[in-house]
């Protein structure tokens, strides 16, 4: 009797779940079905409406004003130091809104917002489910393989005739500054399916970071080649640089992940024409993945044998790149390999620890007579694609070049949109949900900033450049938190070494930019694994340094051989272009 | 007579409503999900869209791939240690703590070794790598003291896997301990007095009451970790391996974090987790079915 009474509760508990569920699924898709006649509806209107007008200025107005919702992430700079300083602002109505509404007719709306970068787990997250859920903002923001994902279920709008009829001389030009990269990264069949903010490359630029205090106590000169880092890594591992007397310094500081764009290999490797881990042509002109190409044993030689006498961490293989910054602010290393912003961050913990920490940005080296070239891998997460049926893809469009102009454009405001000196110069730049920026700017204020140091005449620097030299002067009035600025853009600045790769060529962008392909979604990151496997393997001396043929033949084995044919595929078709 | 006792027990079968409703919705809906795992699953295009299905592909997909069987191996290798240090340990730990007169330091014991349960292996795994490391570590130092060589204990494959089991175990034997010491403590006093009468010291106490007293409870926590066979603790190994003990440390959960998180293969790594699932069922119905006939327990 007992069972019988619970088989009942269970079946009405059962029923009562799936007459709920019934209930609530029927409610949904009665407001889809309203909500995809309504979207018809608008498409029909809008074909009409672009008929008639045809209004194709770069920055022309709506009449009545239209509504564009977006997705955004709140990152740590925005919510803790943008928004404090800026009372009677908010995300939703700020100086950019406005400027979108008053000057566009453009209404910004935010579907979600979430705390976090666009490549944090939360905002990547909630994107996902966005995408599953398929109730699309109008502008979303993707990485590659989410916009191939939305191509394939044919959830976007083809902006190809929306870019070529509005963008702004501004936008193409930054747009295709660096190489066409930018542009094909979004094109599919020859159709261009999203926007890139403008991604720049150049900024991913390695340089190599050396402790000038420590060369000069062991009367050693900045290094020219290959041969003078080994030495120089030599002496700061044998010679006792830091001085207590302790054989407690390292050579170069790598970590577990190989490459990073602080404390990475990548620069190294270039020295010996090697580009691991991004694809570049071969000697044929066909692409190939750079892991595998000969170059790059003899540079992992070369690694291994500075593991085999100490000057490498005994111990990096299992640390990651806040373990090994350690290792930097504890005054254990001189050298390190890394990007432009390496004195905001690892560096100037070192700086903090000991003020005699002289870290200067030099070129990268070479180890033979063949200039160096500078790997700079693609690497884009933010695209923004237009959901299908929005009625005005253009307005993306519009807001992009809206961007530029006033940053950078004839009318620009810096001081309004950009840095506001009456706001404490935080990033208001942030508050428009699209930001594209000149790919060179920095270098470009770099340049600026020196040539008024020449003439010694700083009166006349205008926008960034002002506010970055505020900075410079602000470390030389003995304000130690601006010593970055001093280091990247200060008389031995690190971007003058820039100026001189764009001189003499020696920046060498990764081939492949397209979508992921079959093989790359399916394969990519279990051989990326093994790749690391036997890479630090071999550094650490586990492995002998031909267990990287073998590598190169099970890499090729394991569908590194189809990668291979597709990114060459992809090759051809924008080559053919 | 049916209608009274209905009456009497239905507050109570009410009272159960709302964790079975949070159940259903939490456990069994999901379940749903396991379509995916026979699906190309393309998320845009959601969860009922027009998915293509493709059957034991996924499966095969996975059970082809080049080192699965070394992943599955490290998997059920490190899980059962786990297992059966996180049954022992505390079973000790548990009867001399009991033994210990001073309640205060009783009690001091039982938290400090609790504590560790509450930190996140974000925050242990930098702990251990500089607590572990072979060149100024405290544990190498100590091992320098009795004249062993530096042991790299997270950077060798000989040693990574013990040393995830030493790890957790010290982790989470003092979650263990409190419910083993629940179960002393719901020991029947009278017994401990009768055998005290018959001249029985503390050994024989333990052995013949305090032991017995507790069968079920062990054979209860036996059942259940019987069910963890395939879970080897992602936080664990994902926060402290690296690619020199990939060889060794690579588990079927990390395995699935990189298919599913890394390169978006939905599909395979529910493939993969369905696949454990249906491990973790049959092992926990046989060890189920164990306890019945050989400990008389039963939860039905």
């Amino acid at each position: 009797m007992k069972i019988s009474y619970f088989k009942k509760i269970i079946a009405l508990t059962v029923a009562l779940f799936l007459l709920v569920s019934l209930v609530a699924g029927c409610g949904n898709s009665s407001k889809d079905n309203n909500s995809a006649s309504s979207t018809a509806e608008q498409g029909n209107e809008s074909t009409g409406a672009s008929a008639q007008g045809g209004d194709k200025s770069p920055l022309g107005k709506y009449e009545p004003a239209i509504d564009i919702s977006f997705v955004r992430g709140i990152d740590d700079d925005l919510a803790a130091n943008i928004l404090p300083k800026t009372p009677g602002e908010t995300l939703e109505d700020n100086r950019w809104t406005r400027t979108y509404k008053d000057e566009l007719g453009i209404n910004i709306k935010y579907d979600w917002t979430v705390k976090g970068n666009e490549v944090s787990d939360a905002f990547v997250q909630k994107i996902n489910v966005t995408l599953a859920s398929g109730e699309l903002p109008d502008v979303i923001l993707v990485n590659p393989p989410q916009l191939k994902q939305l191509i394939d279920s044919d959830m976007v709008e083809d902006m190809t005739q929306y870019y070529n009829d509005y963008a702004s001389d501004l936008l193409k030009k930054y747009m295709t500054e660096e190489g066409s990269g930018n542009i094909d990264s979004v094109t599919f069949n020859g159709k261009m399916m999203a926007v890139p903010e403008i991604l720049a490359i150049n900024e991913l630029a390695q340089y190599l970071w050396i402790r000038n205090d420590w060369l000069k106590k062991l009367n050693l000169d900045p290094p020219k080649t290959m041969d003078d880092v080994l030495k120089i890594a030599e002496a700061f591992t044998t010679r006792d640089p830091d001085g207590n007397g302790k054989n407690d310094t390292y050579g170069i500081p790598i970590t577990k992940d190989l490459y990073s764009g602080c404390m990475g290999t990548e620069g190294f490797f270039a020295g010996y024409h090697a580009y691991p881990n991004m694809w570049v042509e071969d000697s044929s002109g066909k692409l190939a993945w750079g892991s595998t190409l000969p170059e790059t044993k003899v540079a992992l030689q070369k690694l291994a044998d500075m593991y085999k006498v100490g000057q490498i961490d005994k111990e990096f293989g299992i640390k990651d790149g806040s373990k090994v910054a350690e290792t930097i602010a504890a005054g254990k290393v001189g050298i390190d390999y890394g990007a432009q912003w390496n004195p905001m961050y690892p560096l100037i913990s070192n700086y903090n620890n000991d003020k005699n920490a002289d870290w200067t940005g030099y070129p990268l080296t070479s180890a033979d007579s063949q200039k160096v070239m500078v790997p700079l891998k693609f690497n884009q997460t933010r695209i923004f694609a237009v959901k299908k049926g929005y009625k005005h893809p253009e307005a993306l469009v519009k807001l992009m070049n809206m961007h530029l102009e006033k940053c950078w454009g004839e009318t620009a405001d810096f001081n309004k949109y950009y840095m506001p000196k009456e706001n404490g110069g935080v990033g208001v730049w942030k508050f428009s949900p699209v930001c594209p920026a000149p790919p060179f700017k920095n270098t470009e204020a770099f340049v600026a900033i020196d040539e008024a140091r020449k003439n010694n005449d700083f009166s006349k620097l205008i926008d960034e450049p002002k506010s970055i030299q505020a900075n410079i002067e602000a470390y030389e009035k003995g304000d130690t938190t601006q010593w970055g600025w001093e280091k990247i853009y200060g008389k031995d600045g690190v971007f003058r070494n820039m100026v001189q790769y764009r001189e003499n060529n020696q920046l060498l962008s990764e081939k492949f930019v397209g979508a992921p392909t079959k093989t790359i979604t399916e394969k990519k990151t279990t051989l990326d694994k093994m790749e690391k496997e036997v890479f630090v393997k071999i550094i650490m001396g586990a492995a002998s340094i031909n267990e990287f043929d073998k590598f190169v033949a099970d890499w090729n084995k394991l569908g590194g051989a189809d990668m291979t044919k597709e990114v060459n595929e992809w090759y051809d078709s924008v080559k053919a272009k | 007579m049916l209608n009274v006792k209905i009456k009497k027990e239905l507050p109570l079968h009410l009272m159960i409503l709302p964790g079975f409703i949070l159940l259903i919705i939490f456990s069994y809906i999901p379940m749903a999900g396991i379509i995916i795992a026979f699906q190309k699953f393309i998320p845009v295009k959601g969860l009922f869209g027009n998915q293509k299905w493709i059957g034991l592909e996924n499966f095969s997909y996975v059970f082809g791939m080049p080192n699965f069987h070394s992943v599955l191996w490290n998997t059920i290798s490190i899980a059962l240690m786990k297992i059966v240090l996180g049954l022992f340990i505390p079973l000790v730990i548990s009867i001399l703590i009991n033994e210990v007169r001073n309640s205060g330091l009783r009690r001091g014991i039982q938290t400090a070794i609790y504590l560790p349960h509450f930190l996140s292996w974000v925050v242990l795994g930098g702990i251990f790598i500089d607590m572990l490391s072979p060149s100024g570590g405290i544990v190498n130092g100590f091992l320098g003291l009795l004249g062993i060589e530096p042991i790299f204990f997270l950077g060798s494959n000989k040693w990574f896997p013990t040393t995830m089991v030493i790890t957790e175990t010290w982790k989470e034997f003092g979650y263990g301990t409190i419910i083993y010491l629940a179960a002393i403590t719901g020991i029947d006093p009278s017994l401990y007095e009768a055998a005290r009468v018959d001249g029985a010291n503390r050994w024989k106490q333990t052995l013949n009451i305090t032991l017995p007293g507790m069968r079920m409870v062990i054979v209860l926590l036996m059942v259940l970790s019987l069910g963890n066979i395939l879970n080897a603790g992602f936080d664990q190994i994902f926060n402290l391996y690296s690619p020199p003990v990939y060889e060794s440390g690579d588990i079927i959960d990390t395995l699935v974090y990189r298919l599913g998180l890394l390169e978006a293969q939905y599909g395979v790594a529910t493939a993969v987790g369905l696949f454990k699932s249906l491990v973790s069922f049959v092992f926990i119905s046989v060890s189920y079915f164990c306890a019945y006939r050989f400990a008389d327990y039963r939860i039905f």
